[in-house]
């Protein structure tokens, strides 16, 4: 478990999709999320469609890890077309089932934004599976440096995340060494009414705190020591770099777009 | 202000505090209680949400609840039900995860402006931050599902459907505020004034 939560949902690989920088996928992907509500006709959501399982396939990751990841999304988006065909109302009726009638309308409509949204999850799962949260955080704070200007301390922001990945999966595991602590002196937490079971979190959270604020200070100390001063000059173990095939990305990505846009109904 | 490097491991505990508390069933699946005949499985966030503030000022909870969502985006399983990614923020419930950012800001802001430190001002505090968690959190959703998943649901049916969830974030808002003053008197005090220097 702890070991998943190092590298999240991250799938290691080569291909051409891993090795793009993490900041042109952020750009692409927060580009995505918007235009995929401009798709309204049949050709622009086939290009939106080739392009979010055109990156799928390039990425080389197997589509029952994709797959693992929708499992949450999944209720939503079937959800979402069953209503839809129930509710709306519009052109030929299609199956007359007495109480329930089908209309084509409801059939296209709730096709279409099941579509929509699970191409969206589809593009946007792309990223942590091809990018380590590392690898993020640093594009994160690239990204964010203009922010600098008016003095928003992004440096300190992706320093605090990076510190959090270092200490989740250690926290983590002394809340089960508490638990199973606090469980053989034998605090009860299964049993009782709702009082007495909100009250045995107390005696979970305490040595939860004080063990978390030790190490918090026992690594602000260590840090002190080595001469942290803050962003200022300091240099970075990763750096960076936009290379060719990022351009090459972002121009079929403008592509996408335009072909997007030349496709879609204006009314 | 300059972050110091205490500050940056402080706000970092509470990003992997909230991480617990989105997912504390995951330890102890008993955690969920009854309401009404269904169960709602408890979770910590808010409660974590609202001790952020009150611990660690406004600056810092801004920080913190910044750097949890944003780890969270980036991946990492930290969102209720060991999720993560950036489509959490799109599904309806998403806006529930930003508004932690509010909560603890907000809860930070009350709990630096007050002179005094008292079980009345926790209590004040946490539930302006349980007021902005919910504002927050169910406009969202009734803006998600209207225009993205274009269910039409009313605003009333919106706000129904969360009062077990009300309910219970209500009392854990209380019970926040109640474990700061405990915690108080049993932390050391230099750890419990990081949000005054």
């Amino acid at each position: 478990m702890s070991n998943s939560l190092i590298i999240g949902q991250y799938v290691p690989g080569q291909s051409i999709v891993h090795r793009l920088d993490p900041r042109t996928k952020i750009i692409m992907i927060f580009f995505f999320v918007f235009i995929v509500f401009f798709a309204n006709s049949v050709p622009s959501y086939s290009i939106l469609a080739f392009f979010a399982f055109g990156s799928i396939v390039l990425s080389r990751i197997p589509f029952r890890f994709i797959l693992k990841g929708l499992t949450p999304i999944w209720f939503l988006i079937g959800f979402t077309f069953l209503l839809h065909i129930i509710i709306t109302r519009e052109g030929a009726v299609l199956v007359d089932l007495v109480v329930l009638k089908i209309y084509s309308g409801g059939l296209i409509q709730g096709f279409a934004i099941s579509l929509r949204f699970f191409l969206l999850i589809l593009v946007t799962s792309l990223l942590t599976l091809t990018t380590t949260p590392i690898e993020i955080t640093d594009a994160i704070e690239t990204l964010l440096n203009p922010l600098k200007k008016v003095k928003f301390p992004v440096h300190e922001l992706a320093l605090m995340m990076s510190i959090s990945l270092r200490f989740i999966p250690t926290l983590m595991q002394e809340m089960d060494k508490i638990s199973k602590a606090q469980a053989s002196r034998g605090v009860d937490f299964r049993t009782g009414p709702i009082k007495e079971r909100a009250k045995a979190i107390v005696p979970l959270l305490v040595p939860l705190f004080v063990s978390a604020f030790k190490r918090a200070e026992d690594l602000a100390m260590a840090m002190e020591a080595r001469g942290y001063q803050g962003g200022e000059g300091r240099t970075k173990l990763r750096i960076l770099r936009i290379s060719g095939r990022d351009w090459v990305a972002l121009f079929l990505f403008a592509v996408v777009l335009a072909g997007l846009f030349a496709t879609r109904h204006y009314s | 202000m300059k972050f110091k490097a205490i500050d940056l491991t402080f706000g970092a505990v509470f990003v992997c505090l909230m991480a617990i508390g989105a997912n504390i069933t995951a330890w102890f699946p008993i955690l969920a209680i009854p309401i009404g005949g269904a169960s709602v499985p408890l979770s910590l966030q808010t409660f974590f949400a609202i001790l952020t503030g009150l611990m660690l000022g406004r600056r810092r909870a801004f920080m913190a609840m910044m750097a949890y969502v944003l780890i969270g985006v980036a991946g990492v399983p930290v969102f209720a039900g060991l999720q993560a990614g950036p489509m959490q923020l799109l599904t309806p419930t998403g806006g529930f995860i930003l508004s932690f950012i509010l909560v603890a800001t907000a809860v930070g802001w009350i709990a630096e402006k007050s002179k005094t430190s008292s079980l009345g001002i926790y209590i004040f505090a946490a539930i302006i931050g349980l007021i902005i968690n919910y504002g927050i959190g169910v406009n969202f959703m009734y803006l998600a599902m209207n225009n993205w998943l274009e269910i039409n649901i009313s605003y009333g049916l919106a706000w129904g459907s969360m009062i077990p969830f009300i309910i219970k974030d209500g009392a854990m808002a209380l019970l926040a505020a109640v474990f700061m003053v405990q915690i108080t008197a049993r932390m050391p005090a230099h750890w419990m004034q990081i949000h005054t220097h």
